[in-house]
């Protein structure tokens, strides 16, 4: 009974991976689609200065970005986790909900709040902190601005569901034996919760490096992302087999930091929602 | 200890603040009396009353809940059992099956997405609905068991088959003991699908066809020209969540009280009837019926008056099914995945690229008697001699917007180096398209936009690159016309019927064309090898270029028109004091783009990644 179900799993799911991965080896026609010949230039090729700036400027947005997340993830998925049940299905809710409006008009509201003559700078030049108008917009900041606005509920998930789990027990054996606040966070709760920060970090890190929407929107383009460098092989240049093995590096990327995770955990899934 | 509960609750309420300020500020867009999403400017029910009667957004609304309705049922189901099998597997399968599982999930969507639409082109599926709700749950399910199986596995392995064993069957197992204790990971999951799917766009994009659009869709389609009805839908959807959410938690509660006493079989088979038939329905109304001829038209987005489609299918009593691309190339990408068409307006050079690979046939222009109003000036060009395949849509130049309260009227005679010049820096958006900014240094530098020549080329980049380092420029892409409604930067590189439209909004801003030259680009309807409605095509052509269309057109996008007699219309009425309108093709330096051997393409194409990677 269950095979056929398996098999929509291996066609749908797996199929497009292992279609990707025969194709990073493809050599790209002159105009559209692949001629199967085996090549590896595609690899060879990511190899090429530009390629790996690229590579190198997406790790150090995605570095960042991860690093702000954790900061500002981690405390929120604890606190929530210490929320009455009903507090913790409202913050959850919270937490989803705007999920459900258009990513894309999402980020138009950043635009309509960090624009030149928008919502930010309106507030700042009436309090008197700046006296002209900042550029807030098409900067790296921006960038990472929504970066975190995409990649935080992530983040928080992870964090909370590892958090949820918990036994705050030991924290109070801790704290009765003496140890203080501080102590007490870092050498019980922190390692107890080490798994959803980790989960968090491998669910911000990596996607972080393909949100190549939020690199056009807010950051005009400045930064070139893998992702952005995915997509406009595979449509604008149509040089999908170079697209596929860039594909498949992230993949690699992945496949390894999930190895490095379960590593440090010895053997545990991902928490929250991955 | 109050004191930190204080500080954490004030700081997941900060947090919160931080997630909902964009939202909030779209939602109060949405009640705005002009059409800019980037200045408020009045209040006004105006796009409430427009989504009410747009029908491309009701049944993007249909569409997109449909499939995220089915997909989440589906994919949960799936997702579930697919965990609850697995954990009974070897270490070694489980291993490999959740790596693969969490790839997607990590994945860029656009990798999944090509990989997707491979697989349907290859298998030869009908894309549309049923193309779009696989790919749904094929994305969904891996969420769906990543929640599920971490619950699972807590479970004690022979729970199974105690139940078996105690008299359950295998069904009643999983039913009423296994799914019971991992309800919270499956209602997660479920939930995660549900958002993962509404939100969904480039997946939905490259799947889907025959007209089938989400949300998603239409609102990209929208970026050009977006306007606050999306705003208007999101506040709505935002409202009915809310609403939903709140009725769930007040009333279900009360409602499941009632419940208990109904038999518990009768409580399921009820159940089952309705997503049963819930499922059904939704298939059904997702399936187009086509009684009558249906012609497919495929055009860049927000490039036609959708009112002329609806005038067109009554006069001929036929389906226009309307599909809308973003740039030629996915036109192209699509097209040669194997999905039919039956008209394109794809813009020169691509139409001499299809022409070249034998994408189109000829016109029969005997069933085009409105062709005699086309005017001499757009008709055989370099990129199809003699007209043999294609009807001139609109046409236009490239060139540069600008603030007249900003620029200096002085400073225009510097043509294309105006993009250099240090007293605007910072002020000003480049489009980001390696087509169009080559051409600007090429023209800079006065060389043929066309060349092939790698000094030249070279040359050209190192202009841009000079360009990026002194001048930080924004290179973007279709909201670069909000912006300068806005007036957000004082120059940017425009179509000129994007700036006759800007301009109408914004008078502050002109526009010109330098003076070494520019790309003069043509815009035409043509008709594909596989049409098969080829009398309605050339009908719906014939359509396009009658003079009263032609009018409402060019009126509601702003393009220049092909049709003399609109031409001669809008440079009376409308469009008299904007100069962007005409359209002075006289001057030799300018070119018109020619097909670029596919090396030399791919070398434009690295190029401009090096001038915007650094």
């Amino acid at each position: 009974m269950l095979l056929p179900l398996y098999l929509f799993t291996l066609v749908f799911v797996a199929g497009p991976l292992v279609y990707m991965l025969l194709l990073s080896f493809a050599t790209a026609r002159s105009g559209y689609g692949v001629e199967w010949t085996f090549t590896i230039d595609n690899y060879r090729r990511i190899l090429e200065p530009v390629y790996l700036n690229t590579f190198a400027g997406s790790f150090r947005l995605a570095f960042t970005s991860t690093l702000l997340v954790c900061f500002l993830g981690y405390p929120f998925g604890y606190f929530m986790s210490k929320l009455s049940r009903k507090g913790k299905k409202q913050a959850m809710a919270a937490l989803m909900l705007p999920f459900w409006v258009n990513s894309l008009i999402r980020l138009y509201g950043w635009i309509i709040i960090l624009q030149k003559k928008g919502l930010l700078n309106h507030v700042l030049t009436s309090l008197g902190l700046t006296g002209k108008p900042l550029k807030l917009l098409y900067s790296y900041p921006a960038i990472v601005v929504g970066m975190i606005y995409v990649l935080l509920p992530f983040m928080v998930l992870s964090v909370y569901s590892s958090a949820e789990k918990m036994d705050w027990r030991l924290v109070e054996a801790a704290r009765d034996l003496g140890a203080g606040r501080m102590r007490a966070f870092l050498t019980v709760t922190l390692p107890q919760t080490m798994p959803g920060l980790l989960s968090g970090i491998i669910l911000t890190f990596i996607p972080s490096m393909g949100l190549f929407f939020i690199a056009d929107i807010l950051g005009g383009n400045k930064i070139v992302l893998v992702g952005s460098l995915i997509q406009e092989q595979m449509t604008r240049g149509s040089n999908w087999p170079f697209a596929a093995a860039l594909a498949v590096i992230m993949m690699i990327m992945t496949t390894l930091m999930l190895k490095l995770y379960r590593r440090v955990t010895s053997g545990g899934r991902l928490e929250g929602i991955g | 200890m109050k004191k930190k509960s204080f500080f954490s609750r004030f700081y997941v309420v900060l947090c919160l603040a931080f997630f909902y300020l964009p939202i909030l500020v779209t939602m109060i867009f949405s009640f705005n009396s002009s059409k800019s999403l980037t200045r408020m400017t009045g209040v006004s029910l105006r796009w409430y009353s427009e989504l009410i009667n747009n029908v491309e957004v009701a049944r993007a609304v249909y569409v997109s809940l449909s499939i995220a309705i089915l997909a989440t049922v589906i994919s949960t189901v799936l997702g579930t059992i697919t965990a609850i099998g697995l954990s009974s597997h070897r270490k070694i399968v489980k291993d490999i099956v959740l790596n693969v599982n969490n790839i997607p999930i990590l994945n860029p969507e656009i990798v999944t997405a090509i990989g997707l639409m491979l697989l349907f082109s290859s298998a030869g599926f009908r894309k549309g609905y049923l193309t779009m709700l696989l790919a749904h749950i094929a994305f969904c399910t891996p969420y769906v068991i990543t929640s599920v199986y971490p619950k699972v596995r807590s479970l004690d392995p022979n729970l199974a088959n105690a139940a078996m064993d105690l008299g359950a069957t295998p069904f009643e197992a999983l039913t009423k003991v296994i799914v019971p204790m991992i309800k919270e990971g499956v209602f997660a999951g479920a939930l995660l699908a549900f958002t993962m799917s509404f939100d969904d766009f480039v997946i939905s994009y490259f799947v889907t066809g025959n007209g089938v659009k989400n949300i998603s869709i239409v609102v990209y389609n929208m970026t050009k020209r977006i306007n606050p009805t999306i705003n208007a839908l999101s506040t709505i959807v935002i409202v009915v969540i809310i609403v939903v959410l709140v009725s769930v938690n007040v009333f279900l509660p009360k409602l499941e009280k009632r419940t208990d006493h109904i038999h518990p079989r009768v409580r399921r088979g009820v159940t089952i009837f309705l997503v049963a038939a819930l499922c059904l329905g939704l298939i059904r109304c997702g399936s187009i019926s086509s009684q009558n001829h249906v012609l497919k038209v495929y055009n860049a987005g927000e490039y036609i008056d959708l009112s002329l489609l609806d005038k067109f299918q009554e006069e001929y009593n036929c389906t226009v099914v309307y599909e809308t691309f973003e740039s030629n190339e996915m036109m192209y990408t699509k097209l040669a995945s194997g999905e039919s068409y039956d008209v394109l307006i794809p813009s020169d050079y691509m139409i001499e690229r299809l022409i070249k690979e034998d994408y189109l046939q000829p016109l029969d222009w005997d069933l085009i008697p409105n062709a005699s109003g086309l005017m001499e000036e757009v008709m055989d060009k370099s990129y199809d001699p003699g007209n043999k395949y294609s009807c001139p849509y609109f046409w236009g130049s490239v060139g540069i917007l600008y603030d007249r309260n900003i620029v200096d009227q002085a400073d225009l005679s510097e043509g294309w180096e105006l993009l250099k010049d240090p007293k605007y820096k910072g002020d000003l958006y480049m489009y980001d398209s390696e087509r169009d900014s080559f051409m600007i240094a090429l023209k800079a530098l006065g060389y043929s936009m066309n060349t092939v020549n790698e000094d030249e080329i070279r040359e050209a980049y190192e202009w841009l690159v000079e360009q990026r380092d002194t001048m930080d420029p924004i290179y973007a892409g279709d909201d670069i016309m909000d912006n300068m409604i806005s007036g957000n930067k004082a120059i940017a590189v425009v179509y000129s019927g994007d700036a006759s439209y800007t301009i109408s909004e914004n008078p502050d801003m002109d526009y010109f064309t330098p003076n070494q030259g520019t790309n003069i680009w043509y815009d035409a309807m043509v008709m594909t090898r596989d049409c098969s409605e080829t009398d309605l095509a050339h009908a719906f052509i014939n359509f396009m270029i009658d003079p009263e269309s032609a009018i409402a057109n060019t009126e509601e996008i702003g393009y220049t028109s092909t049709v003399k007699s609109a031409y001669d219309a809008m440079l009376d009425g409308t469009y008299a004091e904007i100069s962007s309108y005409l359209v002075d093709d006289s001057d030799p330096r300018n070119e018109i783009f020619g097909y670029q051997d596919p090396k030399i393409k791919q070398k434009y194409a690295e190029l401009w990644t090096k001038v915007k990677a650094q």
